[in-house]
Formats: structure tokens, C-alpha cells, sequence
């Protein structure tokens, strides 16, 4: 067997196995992302508390105003 | 089921029908040559592929020598210009505008404070920095709160709010930003110190709306991760300063874009309807006439995915984020004298995102058959030597301008022997996936802190 006939199986059983292997990563990866319904849900959950507060969680109340409610 | 889910379903019965068409009047002919069938369609099959093989070759060496001719161009004409003694506006640090640096922040409690105190250490007299924090559930918020205390200098602004995705984190920085410019990049980023410097000079010219910058990759620890990090820098010194010179870049990255305001705030800023909101935002700007430079001295180093899931997920977000920003935007496929540049701009974004990744994974399937059906493996191993000689020249010039490790040269044989047949596989998928209309999620990438 001749240099370039060794190299020509090599790349061929290299291109073979990887495609097996992409096609194979890619079903783990989508078998992977649809193991987590529960972080999903939990996300909903979170979602649908926090729906009807405001945007910008933390709000600015001048320093003045504050001190003014604690007088009173 | 919408009107255009079903025209697509039309179309591919038409397709298929013309297909058994052309079969059955393929198998008459053959009845009435009293040949076989079978061997008459292998025939007729191989020889369209090899046909249509050849084609793609010669648009794939197409490709490399007008990117890598107008690539050197746009180099050149970067030595050129940095020997002209420069006329610039912003110059004279007393004249520099001011910047506002956005960082949206999700769950990156784990490299927030590195990032912003990277940023702090930036060239450039005038400037903030806005941390969004896009509703994070883990320390997010106070890590950055504490480095914005320690601060005296540069003004650093944090502000949370419910968690919408980073394109309403983006638009939420446009909108409270003081500065004329915006630099926009990601939370796991770190910018080189000349970045501001280098990009705001390129608004010297009033055509420009934006800066994208070079992104280079700072985890460089295995296999995968050496091999994307020549992929960036291919992508970035080759097709990115191609496009610079012929004033066609076709995304800013995520990871480093610097925009007037005026203008991010003219196309609307971010949509929501995509996953790849920089290449929408860029396509956006190039519909209204906008020009977007390349300055490959700014640089970004990012951390890229280390293992092989991570990458198959960030790769499957970015196919299906291109193709949906190239939809929405198809008008221009298809009005070459109103849409102008951008009209080869989007039939080259579908040449890379969609005949790309299924020629090469036809070519391997059809030399893979020829080979085991008729011991002819030379070919195989011929097809895969013509595209590795491709990369590799591309990989050795791109290195020699970038002056990058040179070692990076050897991964462009590891890329075309198994990693580039990986990842072609995920993005075949990923573009019939984004066909048949099915649902993603975002997919967040787990960061590890590297920077």
C-alpha cells in the first residue's frame, strides 16, 4: 500500500467517524437542552412573580425624601 | 400554522414532486433503452454532484482570493494611512467625545468585577461605564455595585432591572447613555486599553455609523479552543478587513461595536426577534446607508466554549440567528439596483451560512460513497488535501497579520479533519430547524471565569 493510499483510508474513516460523531453530539446537545424543564419552570414561575413589579427592581429615592419620611 | 410556514411546505412538494417527475420520465427513458434504472440514476446522480461539487469548489477559491486580495488591501491601506500625518477631529484629548461603555450582565457574577476593572484601565480621557444587570439570580448585581463604589474617577452606573434578554439590556444602556458614542460589548469581554482611542477615530468620516472591533480568544487551553481561536482569527483579519476595504462588514460582534447614539437610536437600537441581535442591528444600519468600519487594533479577548456541547450550542444559536436576521431583511436578496452593496452582502451571508455547511457535508458523503462503493478513497482524501491547502494558506496569512502564535497554522489541518465535519453537521441541522419554523431558547453559555 502506497503512501497516499493510506492517507486517502485514514481521511476516510476520519471523515466517516466524525460525521457519526457530529450527528451523535448534535442529538446530545438537544437531549441536553430539553433535560431542563425544571429550571424552565422554575424561570416561569420567577417570570410570572415578578410580571407585575416594576422594571428597574432597585428604585432611586433621593437622600433628602428619605430623611423627610423618617421625620415624620 | 402561519401563511409562510405553509407557502415553505408548498414549496418543498413542488420540489419533491418535480424530483419524482424527472425520475419517472428518467425511468421510462431508461424502459425504452432496455437499460437498468439504477445504474442510469447512480449515473445521473454522481455526475450531478461531481458537477455541482465543482461549482462549489470554484466559489470556495473564489471566495479565499477576493477575501484574502481585498483583506490585504484594507491593510495596506492601514499602513498608509497611519504614515499620513492625520488631520483627525478627535485628536486633541481636550476635544474627545464623551463615550458610554454598556455591559449587559447576566449571571456573570463569576467575571463581572474583572471586566469592569479591565475597563477601567482603558486609554481614554473621557468616559463611563453602565453595567445592566438583566435581572441576574446570582451575585451579578453586587459584585458590580462594589466595584462602582471603590470608583471615584470614572463614572460607573449599575442598574438592574427584570430579566428581558440582552438585546432590552442594549437598548436599555442606549437610552440612559450620556455619551455621543456607545460602545456596546459583552459582560465576559475584556477590551484592550487603546479600544476607545482607536475606534472614535473612525467617526472623523460622517458616513461612518459604526465601529465593529477584533475579537480574539483568551482561553486557549485545549484542542477546541485553539482551533476557534484561529477560526476568529481567520474570520476576523480575512473576511472582517475584506469586507472593511470594500465598506461591506456585514456584523459588528457582540463582543466590541462602538456606534454613534444618533443612529443606534435612528434604526430603533435592538430587536427582539432574533437570536444574533448584532448582525440584525448591523444589517439594519447598512439598509439606511449607513457605513461600518473595521478597526482591527481594538480588540476584544473572549472566552469561547471549552467542550464540544457548549460549542454545538453557541454554533446552533448563531446559524439560526443569521438566517432570521437574513429573512428579515430578504427584500434586499431580492432588489439588486434599490438594496445596492447589501444585496451581495446577504447572498454572501447565505453562501456561508447555508450552501457552505451542506456542500461540505454533501462533498464528504458523496466522496465517502464513491469510496466504499468503488475503492476510489484517493478522491476523498484529494477533496479534503484541496480544501486543507485552502485553510491553510488562509490561516498562514491571517497569522502573519495578526502576528499571532504561528502554532495556530498547524490546527488549520485538525480544523478540516474532524472539526469543521462536526460543526457542519450542527449547523445543516440547525438551518432545517430554523426552516420547519421549530422553537429555540436562548441558550446561555456557562462561563468559567478565565479572564
Amino acid at each position: 500500500m502506497d503512501l497516499v493510499s493510506i492517507l486517502a483510508t485514514v481521511i476516510l474513516v476520519t471523515t466517516i467517524g466524525t460525521m457519526v460523531i457530529g450527528i451523535g453530539a448534535y442529538g446530545a446537545f438537544k437531549l441536553r437542552d430539553k433535560r431542563k424543564p425544571k429550571k424552565k419552570i422554575v424561570d416561569d414561575l420567577q417570570g410570572e412573580k415578578v410580571a407585575n413589579e416594576p422594571i428597574f427592581l432597585k428604585r432611586y429615592v433621593p437622600e433628602a425624601a428619605t430623611d423627610a419620611a423618617n421625620e415624620v | 400554522m402561519e401563511l409562510k410556514q405553509v407557502s415553505r411546505y408548498v414549496w418543498a412538494i413542488t420540489a419533491v414532486v418535480g424530483v419524482v417527475s424527472v425520475m419517472a420520465y428518467l425511468y421510462n427513458h431508461a424502459r425504452a433503452m432496455q437499460g437498468s434504472f439504477t445504474v442510469l440514476l447512480e449515473n445521473i446522480v454522481l455526475a450531478t454532484m461531481s458537477y455541482y461539487l465543482l461549482f462549489f469548489l470554484f466559489l470556495l477559491i473564489l471566495r479565499y482570493a477576493i477575501l484574502i486580495f481585498y483583506s490585504f488591501m484594507d491593510h495596506l491601506e492601514g499602513l498608509y494611512k497611519g504614515r499620513q500625518k492625520t488631520t483627525a477631529i478627535y485628536q486633541d484629548d481636550s476635544l474627545l467625545p464623551m463615550i458610554s461603555l454598556v455591559v449587559p450582565a447576566y449571571n456573570e457574577g463569576v467575571v463581572i468585577q474583572a471586566a469592569i476593572r479591565s475597563l477601567l484601565m482603558l486609554d481614554y480621557p473621557n468616559y463611563e461605564i453602565l453595567v445592566i444587570d438583566d435581572g441576574s439570580t446570582d451575585d451579578t448585581y453586587e459584585k458590580a455595585m462594589a466595584v462602582a463604589q471603590e470608583q471615584d474617577k470614572i463614572p460607573v452606573r449599575v442598574i438592574t432591572k427584570r430579566n428581558a434578554g440582552k438585546a432590552e439590556a442594549l437598548n436599555t444602556g442606549m437610552s440612559v447613555a450620556r455619551g455621543e458614542f456607545i460602545l456596546n460589548m459583552d459582560g465576559d469581554s475584556k477590551l484592550s486599553s487603546n479600544t476607545l482611542r482607536a475606534c472614535v477615530r473612525h467617526f472623523d468620516d460622517p458616513s461612518i455609523g459604526a465601529v465593529a472591533g477584533n475579537v480574539k480568544v483568551i482561553n486557549r487551553e485545549n484542542i477546541w479552543s485553539k482551533i476557534q481561536a484561529l477560526e476568529y482569527v481567520e474570520g476576523l483579519a480575512m473576511a472582517r478587513k475584506a469586507q472593511s476595504f470594500m465598506r461591506a462588514v456585514n456584523i459588528i460582534p457582540g463582543p466590541l461595536g462602538m456606534f454613534r447614539k444618533s443612529v443606534l437610536k435612528q434604526v430603533g437600537g435592538y430587536d427582539h426577534d432574533t437570536f444574533a441581535e448584532d448582525c440584525d442591528l448591523t444589517l439594519k444600519m447598512l439598509m439606511r446607508g449607513w457605513h461600518i468600519a473595521y478597526e482591527p487594533t481594538a480588540i476584544a479577548w473572549v472566552e469561547t466554549p471549552t467542550g464540544l456541547l457548549n460549542l454545538l450550542k453557541q454554533r446552533y444559536r448563531w446559524t439560526r440567528g443569521i438566517l432570521q436576521a437574513t429573512n428579515k431583511h430578504s427584500q434586499a436578496l431580492w432588489q439588486p439596483r434599490k438594496s445596492g452593496l447589501n444585496f451581495y452582502i446577504l447572498w454572501y451571508m447565505l453562501f456561508e451560512g447555508i450552501m457552505w455547511p451542506f456542500s461540505t457535508l454533501l462533498g464528504n458523503i458523496f466522496f465517502a460513497y464513491v469510496g466504499i462503493q468503488y475503492g476510489l478513497s484517493t478522491l476523498l482524501f484529494l477533496w479534503w488535501l484541496q480544501l486543507t491547502v485552502l485553510d491553510v494558506v488562509a490561516a498562514a496569512y491571517c497569522v502573519v497579520i495578526e502576528e499571532e502564535d504561528p502554532a495556530l497554522i498547524f490546527y488549520a489541518v485538525t480544523f478540516r479533519l474532524f472539526y469543521i465535519n462536526i460543526i457542519d453537521v450542527s449547523k445543516v441541522f440547525a438551518t432545517i430547524e430554523e426552516w420547519r419554523g421549530n422553537a429555540m431558547t436562548w441558550g446561555k453559555l456557562d462561563r468559567e471565569g478565565k479572564l
